[in-house]
């Protein structure tokens, strides 16, 4: 990796400016979509558009709260529900998965391993119909626990791969000093292992909720109830009733966007992490 | 039960720890791979569903479907679509992520704020680009207006010539962070001493680009391509949100027929078949990253 030779200087300055440029460039529709949803809905439509609002109009945010089949905030708690539980399914399921993978060579390993990069691969399309019939059999159809029985298949394999690299890395050595000292297999795990590898398990938890966050297929086919769906689905119904209310869906999109930026805020390293170890085996 | 307690004494006891993980996707993800399978060489539609009166009419959805014109078009959709986006994504992330490892001031922070696109729901970087390259209030029209590059606003989504092409922009945005936190984390790993040894013996930046550079990332740009080809292949939720596969088709791809045929006609055989197809084909370019991945892993 070698030490980085800092560049300095008028050259530095130019650099630092472009590189923000491109960046305005790149976020511009983020700004744009957070600009309109605090304009009025006549102000949206003025010719030629205003940068920035001339009146501050913070309606399009309370309107939700208080009316309609679209409450924001409500199917924003949904989203949270769905998202949490197939956050918790997925590293409680992932955790010792990945143990086994990285620390063990029991018959079978490869088969496990290939299996969980096929499902990682997998479009929600080939599920999404017999999924949708298994549901409706089980009596969970339109209930939350689908989409979050369904999301959870996001998270699973992406941590089991994730975790597997860092399980891998901890050095044989701590286990055998847990077991000299008593431990069972169990003991040592819970009390060495997990706690050793929670870096890893925190970036599993994040993405695991991200995809549920992101989802829309599953939210979408298999709850009916509006009062029920995610907030993905919100959004997509919403658009469907009322397409050019540009005010109330551009306030929409940045209530969905909140806790994904509260996310990066507080957790850029482990999203880059997640990224690149996904990805390229580390 | 003691030769069961032997069998999971040493080695094995790995199969009790991920058992639970493994059993979960088998019965929901397994179970619905074969029985799509099974599904697809059915007759099922919302008719006999509930009534479970299904026969079987063996590859009959699939010769069905090559006589439609709708899949003819969604297949070849979804070729443009996939391929497009991995060639500019590839291309600017690229650039960014050779751009952005030149050690700066601000170099390290703005490739974190890259990320943000990728994070973002696509439901909602669906919205966001509708509202964009909306007809009348669209920003994008109102600049290219105010440089005169054309002097009546575009139909762009409403349009079947120009549809594909924002669905395409909108997909692009999303993969750039994605291309440029892989390859500039791939290009982190070259040892800096190659470069000004290179530099001593007279090259110039295009030729360590090309011999050192390039060969050196070669790993890591095959796995930002296969795994950029399975993001983009299956994407749904943009294409969906935006356009729905209009107008008149435009922009259908596989995934979203396949939720038209099983969810909106309730053609749920006919659904899967097209499924089924998505995935044959994504696992044709997924072998290539399943041997990248399992290279190395010893039994």
């Amino acid at each position: 990796m070698g030490e980085e030779r800092k560049i300095t200087g008028n050259k530095n300055v130019i650099l630092c400016i472009i590189s923000i440029l491109i960046l305005c460039i790149l976020l511009f529709p983020l700004f744009w979509t957070l600009i309109t949803s605090l304009k009025t809905e006549k102000e949206i439509f003025s010719n030629p558009p205003t940068f920035y609002p001339h009146e501050l109009n913070t309606q399009s945010y309370a309107a939700q709260v208080e009316t309609g089949d679209f409450n924001m905030f409500r199917s924003f708690a949904n989203s949270f529900l769905i998202s949490l539980g197939s956050m918790l399914i997925a590293v409680v399921l992932a955790v010792p998965a990945s143990y086994a993978i990285a620390k063990y060579r029991f018959k079978g390993r490869k088969i496990m391993l290939l299996f969980f990069l096929v499902t990682q691969m997998l479009p929600v399309s080939v599920l999404l119909t017999p999924m949708f019939i298994m549901f409706k059999g089980m009596h969970v159809y339109n209930t939350w626990w689908s989409a979050i029985l369904a999301d959870a298949t996001i998270g699973i394999p992406f941590s089991v791969l994730i975790l597997k690299n860092y399980f891998a890395s901890i050095p044989g050595e701590l286990e055998e000093a847990a077991y000299i000292d008593g431990c069972t297999r169990l003991g040592a795990f819970m009390r060495i292992l997990v706690p050793v590898a929670k870096p890893g398990i925190v970036v599993c938890a994040v993405f695991s909720f991200l995809y549920a966050w992101g989802d829309l297929a599953y939210g979408m086919t298999f709850i009916l109830d509006q009062q029920m769906r995610p907030i993905t689905a919100g959004i997509f119904n919403f658009m469907g009733q009322y397409g050019t209310k540009w005010s109330y869906l551009s306030a929409f999109a940045i209530v969905t966007i909140i806790p994904v930026a509260l996310i990066f805020i507080f957790m850029q390293k482990y999203i880059i992490a997640g990224m690149t170890n996904g990805a390229v085996k580390g | 039960m003691s030769g069961i307690k032997r069998f999971f004494r040493h080695e094995n006891a790995g199969l009790l720890f991920s058992l639970p993980a493994c059993i979960y996707m088998l019965i929901f993800v397994g179970y619905p791979i074969v029985s799509n399978i099974v599904l697809s060489l059915q007759d099922v539609t919302v008719a006999n569903l509930s009534r479970g009166e299904k026969h079987f009419i063996g590859i009959q959805n699939y010769m069905k479907l090559f006589q439609d014109d709708v899949f003819l078009k969604s297949l070849g959709n979804t070729l443009v679509f996939t391929i497009s986006c991995l060639i500019f994504q590839f291309l600017i992330g690229f650039a960014l992520a050779l751009f952005l490892n030149r050690p700066f001031r601000t170099a390290r922070p703005v490739r974190g704020f890259l990320m943000i696109p990728w994070m973002i729901p696509m439901t909602v970087t669906a919205l966001i680009f509708k509202l964009l390259f909306a007809t009348d209030i669209g920003v994008v029209n109102y600049l290219l207006r105010s440089v005169h590059l054309i002097s009546e606003n575009i139909d762009w989504l409403t349009s079947s010539k120009t549809a594909m092409l924002v669905v395409i922009i909108a997909n692009v945005w999303i993969g750039i962070p994605f291309n440029t936190i892989l390859l500039s984390t791939g290009l982190t790993t070259i040892p800096q001493e190659l470069y000004e040894s290179a530099a001593i013996d007279g090259a110039n930046a295009r030729q360590s680009f090309f011999r050192i550079t390039l060969p050196l990332l070669r790993s890591t740009i095959e796995s930002v391509l296969v795994l950029g080809f399975i993001y983009t292949f299956k994407v749904y939720d943009l294409v969906y949100v935006m356009t729905s596969g209009g107008p008149v088709n435009s922009t259908h791809l596989l995934s979203t027929y396949s939720y038209k045929q099983s969810f909106e006609l309730f053609n749920y055989s006919m659904g899967s078949s097209v499924a089924n197809v998505l995935l044959l084909i994504l696992l044709m370019v997924g072998i290539i990253y399943l041997k990248i991945t399992m290279q190395g892993e010893e039994d």
